[in-house]
């Protein structure tokens, strides 16, 4: 039998048929996927004994404790604790240091000469884009130290909310499930009160809240006013009998207000409801030391004269609320010098002349602002998980060099001003041990902090006076994904969030 | 000459499916021997020994692994049998202090974490749940391992993402990606 080339046609087409049926095939496709996944360049976690460190997120005011796995001095995982569980953004903090648009090289030591030099005849300002740190101290200090020092920051103390007592949210474009506050606080309390949320795109708060109102664009502000009995309801596209549905809710006592946006609207709004001293209290600060005292005062930006700013100094390291870059602009000399301290270069470092390489968490050593849902003083460390890169500068030191104040123990002084009070307890969480501080040494105070411990401060005895008018901001907060689409996200955030929506569910 | 056509075909059919299923295994896997010819049968049997004498959860719950040579020299100091694969242990590793480079078959790919504490102690599932009769064999088998993906063979045989999901899922528990991967 003679063999042809239509029979090796057919033995070709068989044994491909055939191969379809054995694993061969289907197993070189995994293969090579899972190939893929180890092609050279890419980083692979490090193998060794697992440890666990406990530190606190700083990517989100709210500040939620951080148990993190780690083989030697590389943290592999990050996962919240029982019952405060982290959200996408905590979740990946770990890659962020090695983001592709991570800025890692600036002239420190060039910029500073020069800043130091224009510090002498102009004017220098910093802007704290999360004040109430011990940083901020800091800052305030060095500008009350320089002759013509300014300290900007977005608003100058934000009262606490008590979600306990909260029965009905009127949320101006608010991420109130999202980012606003501490998430498993939040949604703890969401089944005790009613949200209305008010913006003109469906968010993911839009989207769980109990009913959402579609405004017109940039028209927030004239619903409050219109619900503070001052007109313009036209403006917000909708019905008189909409904004009366809520008002008349508002009005039922347990009324809370946010805005993104500082207003009178709101601030007014929110005294007719009643808020301030019941759903909006104030809260006491941690101590500092006393020599810490006189620090420089927090300017509101709208009350410095246009073209008044030599140097502006930007720390953008943990940024919560920006301002518009118009209306920094205006407030600059002409041939002003604009440094920013930035980890990329997605938001001020856009204007800025310079932008300096900033640590990212969990590379920063700093403090976490209570959290807007907290009624109680805190003080937690961020204790770095990983050395930051070389070249880059900490934004507190350099501002604190520039007036020759000695800040790299700033941190260390507070802890000790805050354990000579003798208020408050430390809560640790690798045994969930929780101590009043009367009980420990300022050695293992400190020690406590740095193990990840959170000092909270009694909830009882005599609180600051609450001013709701008119020098009392507004609750304020900063739509997350506003924030999130300026700096860099580790790819984790895409695929969880963005895509999954776990931020809402954690 | 009508079922000629057909007669190649199913011949092409047949030497594929031989190639795929028997001698594919072979092509796709490398195999390499263990450093040294262990019997857990004799461990257990002879010396009455369980599992977690050896590969013991540490006191803060991390999982030892494969125990290091240190371990194996507190009872072979000096050969306590006549067998030649223990001379050869005795005499290329514990005389010279050299640590032996197991290949160790449930390796997981470098993106997974996985945490045996968790397992044991608060699921109480036996080591053989996961890792079959590894404990009563009587000589090491080869290492294989995935010459295109790197992994090891016994990660394709009840180790896989799939096989943990299922185990997960049977149990009414349901994990994060971040439970299990870094």
């Amino acid at each position: 039998m003679k063999t042809t080339r239509r029979d090796l046609f057919k033995f070709a087409a068989g044994g491909a048929a055939g191969l379809l049926l054995t694993p061969a095939p289907w197993r070189l496709v995994t293969d090579t996927a899972l190939w893929s996944e180890n092609w050279p360049g890419i980083p692979r976690p490090v193998r060794g004994e697992l440890r666990t460190r406990f530190t606190h997120c700083t990517l989100c005011p709210a500040g939620c404790p951080v148990k993190a796995r780690c083989v030697g001095d590389q943290p592999i995982a990050l996962a919240g604790l029982p019952g405060r569980p982290l959200c996408a953004f905590g979740l990946s903090g770990h890659q962020l240091p090695y983001h592709a648009d991570r800025v890692t090289e600036g002239d420190i030591e060039t910029v500073r000469t020069l800043v130091s030099k224009r510090a002498a005849t102009e004017s220098v300002a910093v802007l704290d884009l999360r004040p109430g740190r011990t940083a901020s101290w800091t800052y305030r200090r060095a500008m009350a130290a320089l002759p013509r020092g300014i300290y900007l920051a977005p608003q100058s103390a934000v009262p606490a909310v008590n979600l306990d007592a909260v029965k009905t949210i009127l949320s101006l474009g608010v991420p109130v499930l999202d980012g606003w506050g501490t998430p498993a606080k939040v949604l703890a309390a969401r089944p005790h009160f009613r949200l209305i949320q008010a913006e003109p795109m469906e968010s993911h708060t839009a989207m769980l809240a109990d009913e959402w109102l579609q405004l017109r664009p940039g028209s927030e502000q004239a619903l409050a006013e219109a619900l503070a009995g001052q007109g313009g309801g036209e403006r917000t596209g909708l019905s008189a009998e909409q904004i009366g549905s809520v008002a008349r809710q508002l009005a039922q006592g347990g009324a809370l207000v946010l805005a993104t946006q500082e207003s009178p609207a709101v601030i007014e709004l929110n005294h007719r409801v009643g808020a301030y001293g019941q759903t909006i209290v104030a809260r006491r600060e941690a101590a500092v030391p006393p020599s810490w005292r006189p620090a420089a005062p927090t300017t509101a930006l709208d009350a410095l004269p246009d073209r008044s700013i030599g140097v502006l100094l930007i720390d953008e390291s943990a940024a919560d609320v920006y301002l518009p870059w118009t209306a920094l602009e205006s407030k600059l000399a002409a041939h002003a010098f604009v440094v920013t301290f930035a980890s990329s270069r997605a938001g001020y470092g856009r204007y800025a002349r310079l932008t300096l390489p900033a640590p990212v968490f969990p590379e920063s050593s700093d403090d976490c602002v209570p959290a807007v849902d907290s009624l109680a003083a805190t003080f937690r460390l961020a204790v770095p998980l990983v050395t930051p890169p070389r070249g880059v500068a900490s934004p507190t030191q350099f501002i604190a060099k520039l007036a020759n104040l000695p800040a790299s123990n700033a941190l260390r002084e507070r802890a000790d001003a805050i354990h000579a009070v003798g208020r408050g307890t430390l809560q640790q969480y690798a045994d969930s041990r929780v101590v009043s501080i009367k009980t420990i040494k300022r050695d293992e105070f400190w020690k406590g902090l740095n193990e990840g411990g959170s000092w909270t401060d009694d909830a009882g005895g005599k609180m600051p006076p609450l001013e709701p008018l008119p020098s009392a901001p507004a609750v304020v907060a900063m739509s997350r994904e506003m924030r999130a689409a300026r700096g860099p996200m580790p790819p984790l955030v895409s695929k969880l969030y963005r895509e999954s929506n776990l931020r809402v569910r954690t | 000459m009508t079922h000629r056509g057909t007669l190649f075909f199913v011949l092409g059919a047949l030497a594929a499916l031989g190639a795929g299923w028997a001698g594919f295994p072979h092509v796709i896997y490398r195999s390499r021997p263990q450093p040294v010819e262990f019997s857990h049968k004799v461990h257990a049997e002879k010396a009455g020994m369980k599992c977690e004498d050896c590969h013991e959860l540490r006191a803060d719950g991390s999982f030892a692994g494969i125990p290091r040579l240190d371990k194996c020299a507190g009872c072979h100091a000096a050969a306590m049998g006549t067998t030649p694969a223990e001379k050869q242990f005795v005499d290329g590793y514990v005389t010279p202090q050299r640590e032996m480079q197991w290949a160790v078959y449930a390796r997981q790919p470098e993106n997974v974490y996985f945490s045996h504490a968790p397992h044991v102690k608060l699921a109480h599932l036996e080591c053989t749940a996961c890792h079959g009769n590894q404990g009563q064999s009587d000589r090491l088998r080869p290492y294989q391992e995935d010459r295109v993906s790197g992994y090891s063979r016994d990660v394709w045989r009840g180790m896989k993402m799939n096989d943990c999901v299922a185990c997960h899922r049977g149990h009414g528990i349901e994990n994060s990606c971040l439970d299990c991967h870094k």
